[in-house]
C-alpha cells in the first residue's frame, strides 16, 4: 500500500504540474489586439518592443513594397505607419483589413508578421490557420 | 409561402417534442407507456419539413426568406446552395434539430422493442433537450424570418409572422467566400453536428439513469453504440475540418488552435476519454461516477463550443449581447452544468462504492492514465479557448492565447497518450506482473527502437520527428504482438495463421476495433510529426516563361489567366509542372473574388505525391510578374488517412457485439 500512495502522489504532482504550466503559459503567450486609436492612447503601456497586434485598414496611396514594406494601417482616428519586415499574405493590397503583429519603435509599428483580416468569422490567420467553419 | 411551411415544421417537431417528454416521463415513472412513439414521429417529421423547406427555398432562391437573402445568391452553384442550408446559425440549428430528431427516432425503434423505464426516461431526456432547440428556432434564431426591408443585396429588417408584408431583393448576398471554394465545407459540418448531436444520447441515458435513481452499467450499455457512432462522426468531422482549412486556407497548415477548432476538439477528448472509462466500469465495475461526470462534461462541452462559434462571442465578449442567441445558450448551457451535477449529487448515494483497484500496474491502470491524460488535455484546451473571453469580460482588453501555448502543452500530452495507447494493450486485467509486461513489450520495444534508428539514419535527425516514429512503431507493434499472440492460442491452428488472426478479431470486434483506432491516431501522429518538421519553403517571383526548380520538379510559368464565372472573377498563375523532362500536371494558384467582396480569398493548388505535397500559394499577381510561395508537407495526407482509419474502427467496433448478447466473461486481449 506504501506503493501505491507513493505513485498516487506522483500522478497527484502531475496534475498539479500542468495545472501549473497551464496557468503560467496563459500570461506569456497573451497578446493584446488593438486599434490604432488605441494604440496610440495606450502608447505608455506599450513601450519599444513590447508585442502587440495591431489591427486596422491600410490607407490608400501609402503602400511602398521593397525588402520592408512600408504602409499606414488606420481604424478612422489614428493612422500609424508600419515597416513590415517579412512577406505580406497573399492578397496584400491597399485598402485591405489587416492584423500585424509586432511592437513600436518610436512614432513607427514594426511589424514581423501581418495577415489579412476576413469577415466574419472566417478569419485568415498568420501561420496558424482558422478552423473549420461551423 | 415556404416560411409558413417551414414555421409549421418547427411548430410541429416544438410540439412533438413537448409530448414526448411528458409521455416520456410517464412511461419512466410507471404510468402508461403510450404516445411515445407518435411524439418522436412528430419531432423528426418537422424537422425534416423544416429542412425541406429550407432547401427547397435555396435551390429555388426564393429571397422572400431573410436567410436566403443574406447568405444565397441566384449565382451559388451546386452542391454550395445545399450546403448554404447550414453555413449559417440560423439554418444550421436546422441540421441540428434533425439530426437531434434523427437519434431520438433510433432511440424510439429500439425502445419499442423493449420498453423499459430506463428508456422512456432517456427519450424524456432527449424531449427536453429537442424543446429547447426547436424553441431556439422558433425564438431568437428563427431561419423562417421573412424579409420586410430588402436592400441591394440582401435584407435589412425582417419579420418571424409568415403572413407579413414581403419585399424580397431580386439578389441574395451569397454565403461566405471561404465557404463556397470547396466541397469539403458541404460535408464537414453535417459530419461534425452528428458528432456533436450524436453525443446527447450517452447524456440523456446517464439523466435518465440518475433522475429514476437506476445506475449501473445498464445506461452505458444503452448508449454505447450510439456514442460510438456519435465518436466516429466527429472525429471524421475534425478532420476534414482541418482537411478543408489546409485545401483553402492559403497557409499550407491544417490547425490552428483557433477556438471554432478547438470548440470541436474538447469534446472528442472527453468523450474519447470516456469510450475508454465507460469500459473499466463495463468490466470491472469501476469509475461509475467518473463516467457521469465525463457523459456530462461532453454534452456540456458541446454546448459550450455552440455558444463560442455561433453567438459572436470569438470576435469579442461584448458583440455577443448584439444577438438574443449568446445569452440564451450561455443560460442553456448553466441549465444543463448545474442541473445535471445538482442531479448527480443528489443520487451520489446509490452510484455504487466503487471497488478499488487492485494495481495501478495493470489494464485500468492504464485506463486511468489516459483519462488523466485526455482530461488534462482537455482542461488545456477549454482554459486556453475561454481566457480570452475572462480577461476581455473583466479588463476590457481584447487578448489572445497563441499556438506556442497550446503548442508547448499538447505536445508532450500526446505523447503520454502515445506511450499509454502502446502499454495498455498488452496490460492484463487487476495485475501485471513485471515479467509479463517486459515479455511483451520487450519485442515491439526493439523494433520501436530499430525503427528510430532507421530515420534518424535514412531521414532526419529531428528528435520529435524520431520520437514519433519510435512510439507510433511501439504502438502498432504492440497491438500486432498481442494479435499474433491471439491467434497462436486459436483452436483449430491448423487451418492457418490468416484464418485464426480473423477469427480472433471478429471474436471481440469492440476491442480490435479500438487497436485499429488506436493505428489511426499512430498514423496522425506520424503526418502531423512529418509535415511540420521536414517541409521545404521556397519563393519566387517569376515572368512568363522563368523556371524554379524546387523539391525534385520543375515549375514553368506559362502566363497568367484569368476566368469569370457568375459571381466570382478568378485571377491566377498556369504553371506547369515537369519531372526529369516529362510532364506531370498544371497547377493554377489563384485569387477569387466573390461579389462585391473586395478582399480576395487566396486558392492555393497543390501537386499529390505519395510523398507528400507540393503547395503553391499565389502572393501576389501585377505588371512585374507572379509572386509564388512553394511549400511541401511531406506525408500530410497521414493525416487524413489516420482521421479515416480512426472512424473506421470506430465502426468496426460498433459492429461487434450488441447490448444485450454480450457475454461478460467473454475471453479477450486481456489474459
Amino acid at each position: 500500500m506504501q506503493h501505491r500512495r507513493f505513485v498516487l502522489l506522483g500522478l497527484g504532482g502531475v496534475i498539479a504540474l500542468i495545472v501549473a504550466m497551464t496557468l503560467v503559459g496563459l500570461d506569456q503567450n497573451l497578446t493584446y489586439y488593438l486599434y490604432p486609436t488605441e494604440a496610440v492612447d495606450r502608447r505608455a503601456e506599450f513601450p519599444d518592443g513590447e508585442r502587440f497586434r495591431l489591427a486596422g485598414i491600410v490607407v490608400e496611396g501609402t503602400l511602398q513594397r521593397g525588402e520592408i514594406h512600408r504602409f499606414e494601417v488606420s481604424d478612422g482616428g489614428a493612422t500609424i505607419p508600419v515597416r513590415l519586415h517579412n512577406n505580406p499574405p497573399p492578397l496584400f493590397d491597399e485598402g485591405v483589413p489587416v492584423l500585424l503583429d509586432g511592437s513600436w519603435s518610436g512614432a513607427v509599428f514594426d511589424a514581423s508578421e501581418a495577415l489579412i483580416r476576413h469577415s466574419e468569422n472566417y478569419e485568415i490567420p498568420d501561420r496558424g490557420g482558422t478552423g473549420p467553419g461551423s | 409561402m415556404l416560411s409558413l411551411l417551414g414555421t409549421l415544421g418547427l411548430l410541429s417537431a416544438l410540439l412533438g417534442s413537448v409530448l414526448l417528454t411528458w409521455r416520456g416521463w410517464l412511461a419512466a415513472t410507471g404510468h402508461t407507456d403510450r404516445g411515445l412513439a407518435p411524439a418522436a414521429r412528430l419531432v423528426l417529421a418537422g424537422a425534416a419539413v423544416a429542412m425541406g423547406a429550407m432547401q427547397l427555398a435555396l435551390i429555388t432562391d426564393d429571397f422572400s426568406l431573410a436567410y436566403v437573402a443574406n447568405h444565397h445568391a441566384s449565382t451559388t452553384p451546386f452542391p454550395f446552395n445545399v450546403a448554404t442550408a447550414w453555413a449559417a446559425l440560423e439554418g444550421s440549428i436546422i441540421l441540428w434539430g434533425l439530426v437531434l430528431a434523427g437519434f431520438t427516432w433510433m432511440m424510439l425503434r429500439r425502445h419499442s422493442r423493449s420498453p423499459d423505464r430506463l428508456g422512456a426516461a432517456a427519450l424524456a431526456v432527449m424531449g427536453a433537450v429537442a424543446v429547447f432547440f426547436f424553441a431556439l428556432m422558433l425564438t431568437v434564431a428563427n431561419p423562417f424570418e421573412v424579409c420586410t426591408e430588402a436592400i441591394a443585396n440582401g435584407c435589412a429588417a425582417s419579420s418571424p409572422w409568415p403572413f407579413a408584408a414581403v419585399q424580397a431583393p431580386l439578389e441574395g448576398r451569397g454565403p461566405n467566400p471561404l465557404l463556397q471554394n470547396h466541397l469539403l465545407m458541404a460535408i464537414h459540418p453535417p459530419m461534425l453536428y452528428l458528432g456533436y448531436v450524436g453525443m446527447t444520447v450517452p447524456f440523456a441515458y446517464a439523466i435518465g439513469a440518475l433522475a429514476l435513481g437506476l445506475p449501473g452499467v445498464d445506461w452505458l450499455r444503452r448508449s454505447h453504440r450510439s456514442t460510438v457512432v456519435a465518436w466516429s462522426f466527429l472525429t471524421v468531422g475534425i478532420v476534414l475540418g482541418g482537411w478543408w482549412a489546409y485545401e483553402v486556407l492559403s497557409w499550407g497548415g491544417y490547425w490552428a488552435w483557433d477556438p471554432v477548432e478547438n470548440a470541436s476538439l474538447m469534446p472528442w477528448l472527453v468523450a474519447t476519454a470516456f469510450l475508454h472509462s465507460a469500459l473499466v466500469q463495463r468490466r470491472r465495475g469501476m469509475l461509475q461516477a467518473w463516467n457521469f461526470v465525463l457523459v456530462i462534461s461532453v454534452f456540456a462541452l458541446t454546448i459550450l463550443g455552440t455558444f463560442l462559434t455561433r453567438s459572436g462571442t470569438i470576435q469579442s465578449v461584448h458583440s455577443f449581447t448584439q444577438s438574443a442567441i449568446g445569452p440564451v445558450l450561455l443560460g442553456f448551457l448553466l441549465v444543463v452544468v448545474v442541473g445535471s451535477f445538482a442531479l448527480f449529487s443528489a443520487r451520489a448515494h446509490l452510484v455504487g462504492s466503487t471497488p478499488r483497484i487492485d494495481h495501478l500496474v495493470s489494464r485500468e491502470g492504464s485506463f486511468l492514465a489516459n483519462n488523466l491524460l485526455l482530461t488534462l488535455y482537455a482542461f488545456v484546451v477549454l482554459t486556453g479557448t475561454t481566457y480570452p473571453l475572462v480577461v476581455e469580460a473583466f479588463s476590457g482588453a481584447r487578448v489572445g492565447v497563441g499556438a506556442p501555448f497550446f503548442n508547448r502543452l499538447a505536445v508532450p500530452l500526446s505523447f503520454a497518450l502515445l506511450l499509454m495507447m502502446g502499454l495498455g494493450p498488452v496490460l492484463p486485467w487487476r495485475l501485471a506482473p513485471p515479467r509479463l509486461l517486459w515479455l511483451r513489450t520487450r519485442g515491439p520495444a526493439v523494433i520501436a527502437l530499430a525503427a528510430g534508428l532507421l530515420t534518424a539514419l535514412t531521414v532526419t535527425r529531428i528528435g520529435w520527428v524520431i520520437l514519433t516514429v519510435v512510439l507510433g512503431v511501439f504502438v502498432l507493434a504492440c497491438s500486432s504482438g498481442v494479435l499474433a499472440e491471439q491467434a497462436r492460442r486459436q483452436p483449430g491452428r491448423h487451418e492457418g495463421r490468416l484464418r485464426a488472426t480473423l477469427e480472433v478479431i471478429r471474436s471481440d470486434r469492440g476491442f480490435w476495433g479500438g487497436q485499429l483506432s488506436h493505428a489511426g491516431v499512430v498514423l496522425v501522429a506520424l503526418g502531423i510529426a512529418f509535415a511540420a518538421n521536414l517541409g521545404a519553403h521556397a519563393e519566387a517571383v517569376m515572368s512568363p516563361g522563368d523556371t524554379v526548380v524546387f523539391a525534385g520538379h520543375t515549375f514553368i510559368y506559362e502566363s497568367p489567366f484569368q476566368r469569370s464565372a457568375p459571381g466570382k472573377s478568378t485571377s491566377g498563375a498556369r504553371l506547369t509542372v515537369t519531372e526529369d523532362g516529362s510532364f506531370r500536371a498544371t497547377l493554377e494558384p489563384s485569387a477569387n473574388y466573390f461579389g462585391a467582396d473586395p478582399t480576395g480569398v487566396s486558392t492555393p493548388d497543390a501537386l499529390h505525391l505519395p510523398g507528400g505535397d507540393i503547395y503553391v500559394t499565389m502572393l501576389r499577381l501585377d505588371a512585374a510578374g507572379v509572386t509564388l510561395v512553394f511549400d511541401t508537407s511531406p506525408l500530410i495526407w497521414l493525416i487524413w488517412l489516420g482521421g479515416g482509419v480512426v472512424a473506421g474502427g470506430g465502426a468496426i467496433a460498433m459492429t461487434g457485439r450488441r447490448a444485450g448478447t454480450m457475454a461478460p466473461a467473454r475471453q479477450t486481449a486481456d489474459v
